[in-house]
C-alpha cells in the first residue's frame, strides 16, 4: 500500500470574495522510502500541496491520507498531534528560535513527547551527530553558517524519526556548498535510514537528488518523471 | 516544567524590553502594598484605641486650645474615672525634616490612662521626679540614637512657646503594648512646657477614662454640655473617632490612596499588555513554526500566558519584597502619625495576586491570538 494517497484534492483561497484556485483536483500517490521532488514554477501550487501534506492547511475538495490516517478529517488538535508524530518540515530560510541553543532547537519537538531528560538529550544528540554538528549543541543560530543553521533544521525535522520529510526549497537561501551539502543529507536520510522524503525545488540540481519528480503548473499535475541516480 | 526553561528564554529575547515591564510591575506592586500599608497604620491605631477613653477637644479645631479648669468640670462628669491631658508641642530637633510627635503631658495621670506604654520602673521614676525629663519611643531611639542620659535640644515650632530652645533629658526609652500609641513619639512634663508658654494652663486635649464603654455617648454629651455657649466650646469623642478625625484631616485618604493604586494598577496593566502584544507580533513565524512542529494552541496559549505571568510575578515579588523592606518604622520615619506602619503579610499576599492578576490580564490578549493564529498564513508573512 501507497504511504501517500491523495484522490482529487483541491485548494482555492478567498480574496475579498473573490475565489483563487490554487490547486486543481490533483491525485498523486507516494510510496514509503520514496524521495520526491516537486517543482513548477511560482504559483503553480507546489507549496500548498506540501503544506497540505503537512497538516498545516486544510483542502477544499478531496481526501490525503497518509500512513493509515484521512488527516483532511482530523480535528485542529489531533492534527497538531498527528504532526508531531509523523511529519518532519524542513523550511527554507530554517527558521530556527534565534533564543534557543542548537540543542534546544532540536529538541523542541521532543518536549512534546513523554520523553526523560536524558532520552531526550540523546534523541538530540543522534539527530546533531547525523547531520554532523554533534560539536555544535550550545551554538545559537547567529553563530552558525546558514548551512550549518539548515542542517539544524533537517535535525530538528528527524529527531523524532517522522513517517515523512517535507522540504519547502532547503536550499533555496543557500550557496551552491551548502546546498550540496544538505542535499546530499537528504539523499544520506531517504537512503540510509529509508525516510520518505518530499522536497518542493526550482532547483534542477537538487531535482536530480530525487528519485521522483512531480512537476505543477497552475495547480495541475503536468507531469510525473522518474529520476535515474 | 520542561517548558519553564521555554518561557524563560522568550523572555529573555529582549531583556532591557522584559526588565522595564517587570520594573513597571514591581513599582505598581510596591505603591499598591506602601500606600496599603499607610492606611492599615491609620486603621491599626483607630482599631487598637480604647473603648474606655474619650477624647475632649474644642469644638471649632484641634489646634486651639481650652484653660486647665475644665479638667475639674470634666472630672465631676458622672461616668468619669480618671482624667489626664496632653498638648501637641510642635518642636524642630535640629532640623524641620527631623519630624516626629512630641507631647506635653501631664506624667503620672498620662501613665496611668495609658499602660500601652510600658516602661522599666526605675526609670519611669527618673522621668517622674525630673521636670526637663522626657520619654522617647524605641522607634524613635533606634532613629536618632537616643539613650537613657542623653540630652535633647528642641528648637520652638509654635511661637506660643517664646523663642528659647528647650533641654531635655532623656529618662526612658518606652516600649508600646499596643498600636494606640506609637514608637516613634516624645513624652515630657506639661508643667515645663507650661512655664514658659506665653498662654499659661492652656490644653490642648483631655482624656477622660470612663468606667462604662457603653455609656460613652452619654458621658461624652454630658461633658459637651457643661461647656456649651462658653468661649471655650468642647467636642468630645470616643479615642477611636478622635483617631479618625485626625486622619481625616488628611482628607478621604482611604479614597485618594485607592485612586492612585487603582490608576497606577491599570497603567501598569497597559504597560505589560502591550509588551505581551509586541512580543507576540514579533514571534509570529517562531509560533507558526511551533505549530508545525506540532504544539497545539493550548500549549502555545498558555507558553504565552506563561510568560507574561512570570514576567508580573517577578516584578510583583520585587514590588512586595521593597515594600517590606522600606515601608516598616525601622527603616521609615512616620513621624509618628502611622504608629503601626507596615507591609503586613495579607498585603504582601494581595500584592502578589495583584501582580498575578495584571499577568494573567496583560498575556491573555496576546495567548489567544497567539493560539489562533492560522500557521500558512504566519509563514507566508516571511516566506
Amino acid at each position: 500500500m501507497a504511504l501517500i494517497e491523495l484522490r482529487d484534492v483541491s485548494k482555492s483561497y478567498k480574496r475579498d470574495a473573490i475565489e483563487i484556485p490554487v490547486l486543481d483536483r490533483v491525485s498523486i500517490t507516494v510510496d514509503a522510502g520514496d524521495f520526491l521532488g516537486l517543482m513548477g514554477p511560482s504559483g503553480s501550487g507546489k507549496s500548498t500541496l506540501l503544506n497540505l501534506l503537512a497538516g498545516i492547511d486544510r483542502p477544499s475538495r478531496g481526501a490525503i491520507r497518509i500512513g493509515d490516517t484521512e488527516i483532511s478529517t482530523l480535528s485542529e488538535r489531533s492534527l497538531a498531534g498527528w504532526r508531531a508524530r509523523h511529519i518532519g518540515f524542513i523550511f527554507q530560510l530554517y527558521n530556527l528560535i534565534p533564543v534557543l541553543t542548537a540543542f534546544e532547537n532540536v529538541e523542541l519537538p521532543l518536549l512534546l513527547t513523554n520523553l526523560s531528560k536524558k532520552q531526550r538529550r540523546d534523541h538530540v544528540m543522534t539527530a546533531l551527530g547525523i547531520v554532523g554538528l554533534g560539536d555544535r549543541e550550545k551554538h545559537y543560530p547567529r553563530q552558525l553558517s546558514g548551512g550549518q543553521e539548515q542542517r539544524v533544521a533537517i535535525a530538528r525535522a528527524i529527531v523524532t524519526d517522522p513517517t515523512l520529510l517535507l522540504a519547502d526549497e532547503p536550499t533555496g537561501d543557500l550557496d551552491a556548498k551548502s546546498a550540496g551539502e544538505v542535499l546530499t543529507l537528504l539523499q544520506r536520510l531517504n537512503q540510509e535510514y529509508k525516510k520518505t522524503i518530499i522536497m518542493v525545488t526550482h532547483d534542477p540540481h537538487a531535482a536530480e537528488r530525487a528519485s521522483h519528480l512531480l512537476h505543477l503548473e497552475k495547480g495541475t499535475l503536468v507531469e510525473q518523471t522518474a529520476v535515474g541516480r | 516544567m520542561k517548558f519553564l526553561g521555554l518561557v524563560m528564554k522568550s523572555a529573555r529575547r529582549s531583556k532591557r524590553r522584559t526588565l522595564l515591564t517587570v520594573m513597571s510591575v514591581a513599582i505598581a506592586v510596591f505603591l499598591f502594598a506602601a500606600l496599603r500599608a499607610v492606611l492599615d497604620g491609620f486603621n491599626a491605631s483607630a482599631e487598637a484605641s480604647s473603648s474606655t477613653r474619650i477624647v475632649t477637644l474644642r469644638s471649632t479645631s484641634l489646634m486651639f486650645q481650652m484653660p486647665t479648669s475644665h479638667a475639674e468640670a470634666i472630672k465631676a462628669t458622672p461616668g468619669v474615672q480618671d482624667l489626664t491631658w496632653a498638648n501637641w508641642f510642635g518642636g524642630i530637633y535640629k532640623d524641620p525634616k527631623n519630624f516626629f510627635g512630641q507631647f506635653a503631658i501631664d506624667p503620672e495621670s498620662y501613665l496611668r490612662l495609658y499602660p500601652e506604654i510600658v516602661l522599666d520602673p526605675e526609670e519611669q521614676k527618673a522621668f517622674l521626679e525630673d521636670r526637663t525629663g522626657c520619654i522617647v519611643g524605641d522607634g524613635l531611639a533606634k532613629i536618632y540614637g537616643f539613650k537613657v542620659g542623653d540630652k535633647i535640644t528642641l528648637q520652638v515650632g509654635i511661637p506660643v512657646y517664646g523663642q528659647r530652645d528647650f533641654d531635655f533629658t532623656v529618662r526612658a526609652i518606652y516600649r508600646t503594648s499596643g498600636a494606640a500609641v506609637d514608637n516613634q513619639s516624645m513624652f515630657f512634663h506639661w508643667k515645663y512646657a507650661d512655664e514658659r508658654s506665653l498662654l499659661k494652663g492652656q490644653v490642648g486635649w483631655f482624656i477622660a477614662q470612663i468606667s462604662n464603654p457603653a455609656q460613652a455617648t452619654q458621658v461624652a454629651q454630658a461633658i459637651d454640655q457643661k461647656f456649651a455657649n462658653s468661649s471655650y466650646e468642647t467636642k468630645t469623642d470616643t479615642e477611636r473617632e478622635f483617631q479618625s478625625s485626625f486622619v481625616s484631616m488628611f482628607g478621604n485618604l482611604s479614597l485618594l490612596l485607592g485612586s492612585i493604586s487603582l490608576a497606577v494598577v491599570i497603567s501598569t496593566l497597559f504597560v505589560a499588555g502591550n509588551t505581551m502584544a509586541m512580543s507576540v507580533r514579533e514571534r509570529t513565524t517562531e509560533i507558526a513554526v511551533m505549530r508545525t512542529l506540532g504544539f497545539p494552541s493550548s500549549t502555545i496559549f498558555l507558553l504565552v500566558a506563561g510568560e507574561g505571568l512570570m514576567m508580573s510575578l517577578i516584578g510583583g515579588i520585587l514590588g512586595v519584597g521593597l515594600a517590606r523592606a522600606i515601608v516598616n518604622p525601622n527603616f521609615l520615619n512616620a513621624g509618628g502619625f502611622i504608629p503601626a506602619i507596615g507591609v503586613n503579610n495579607m498585603n504582601v499576599l494581595v500584592g502578589l495576586m495583584l501582580s498575578v492578576l495584571i499577568g494573567l490580564l496583560a498575556g491573555l490578549i496576546p495567548a489567544t491570538v497567539a493560539s489562533r493564529l492560522k500557521i500558512v498564513d504566519a509563514l507566508r508573512q516571511v516566506a
